[in-house]
């Protein structure tokens, strides 16, 4: 029996690419293809997929809260977090969502195949930076995970960093009752508290807590008029 | 249309520039449904695009923005000064949806700009254009063609 993965990014030509490197594995199929997290857990609940492949920087729902409400709905799943960054505070929501791979997408042609065979065998997969990570925390009994996060950060619950990030993506109360199935006087309620947990006073606040939180990736302006020093992207 | 590689023969000959492999394997894919397209080559950044034009001689060039150590732009300037009455043409594959960055990356020399949200929408009828020397831009809602 093939082994059923599910992508969810929301780049097609990205799918595409990772479609090719993935099908050439003869016990592997793609049973779905979701664009964005909200569309990656309708697929994830209805096709039980044995892997599921997430970006994070996805409209909607990042890939992040689609790990966490997957694991919420069935611990089971088995979920990749393909990622453009690396830095300590993603490495660690990824680990906290309950990734049990992380792969940098610049790497990906090299170790998603690594990746997925190491859940197909039970294992986690990491990058050699999670790796460093996950080590230097357990030799320093957990205190370095722990270091530098701000204390008594308050904790928004799925529907709250849900309603935050489309908030932040700047659609309005209306349009997020919309999207989530609810009444706007509830998702007023919701924005309302969002706001006073976390003592925010405009949506420029909100969005400047939601890109320092993960929760949206924003398109930074880059210098591309001199050949040196380009991010990668 | 000129072709570089061999004038008999019609197919058209593509290099393709990204830093992911994940991302020139998607795009590679989406052209391979064309018998008469060949993908020559890839380059991983802009200064192994600007070595490999000159070994390979593609028709089009397709090309990310941002990428370490050369950006596209730059190549594609050093591309166009080296190449442009060789009938060689760029086209932009780019996460930059921006009116600005596009209208760098005309006047940097490219015939060709689509947003990379939409590649998959845009991709074969920008290189079409950009293969017989029509202009192609696409920022992510309305791909526009011109002679």
């Amino acid at each position: 029996m093939k082994l059923r993965i599910l992508l969810a990014d929301d780049h097609e030509i990205v799918r595409r690419g990772l479609c090719a490197l993935l099908q050439k594995h003869e016990g592997w199929e793609i049973c779905g293809e979701a664009s964005d997290g909200r569309e990656a857990i309708e697929m994830a609940k209805r096709l039980k997929p044995d892997v599921v492949i997430v970006d994070i920087g996805m409209p909607s729902l990042n890939g992040l809260d689609t790990t966490r409400q997957l694991m919420q709905y069935d611990p089971q799943f088995k979920v990749i977090v393909l990622t453009i960054t690396d830095s300590d505070q993603v490495i660690r929501e990824a680990l906290d969502a309950g990734a049990r791979g992380f792969v940098l997408k610049s790497d990906a042609a090299r170790d998603l195949v690594s990746a997925v065979e190491a859940l197909q065998s039970k294992r986690m997969f990491f990058t050699p930076r999670v790796n460093d990570l996950v080590l230097a925390g357990f030799l320093d009994k957990g205190h370095v995970v722990a270091r530098n996060e701000p204390p008594n950060l308050p904790t928004l619950t799925v529907r709250e960093r849900e309603i935050t990030q489309l908030l932040a993506e700047g659609k309005s109360s209306k349009e997020v009752a919309t999207l989530l199935n609810l009444s706007t006087k509830t998702v007023e309620t919701h924005r309302s508290n969002i706001m006073r947990k976390l003592s925010l006073h405009s949506i420029r606040d909100l969005v400047v807590y939601a890109i320092k939180n993960n929760i949206i990736q924003i398109q930074m302006p880059t210098q591309i008029h001199s050949a040196a020093e380009t991010p990668v992207a | 249309m000129q072709h570089r590689g061999n004038e008999n023969c019609m197919a058209v000959r593509i290099l393709l520039v990204d830093d992911h492999p994940i991302v020139r394997q998607g795009l590679r894919t989406l052209l391979q449904g064309r018998g008469d397209w060949e993908v020559v080559g890839e380059a991983s950044d802009g200064m192994e695009a600007v070595e490999k034009v000159e070994s390979l001689q593609p028709d089009v060039v397709v090309l990310d923005v941002t990428m370490p150590r050369m950006n596209g732009l730059e190549a594609c300037r050093l591309i166009q000064q080296k190449h442009k009455d060789a009938g060689l043409e760029v086209l932009f594959v780019t996460q930059h949806d921006s009116p600005q960055m596009m209208r760098e990356a005309l006047d940097a020399g490219a015939r060709g700009y689509v947003v990379k949200s939409n590649a998959a929408r845009d991709l074969l009828e920008a290189v079409e254009s950009v293969s017989q020397h029509r202009v192609f831009t696409a920022l992510a809602r309305s791909p526009q063609a011109s002679g």
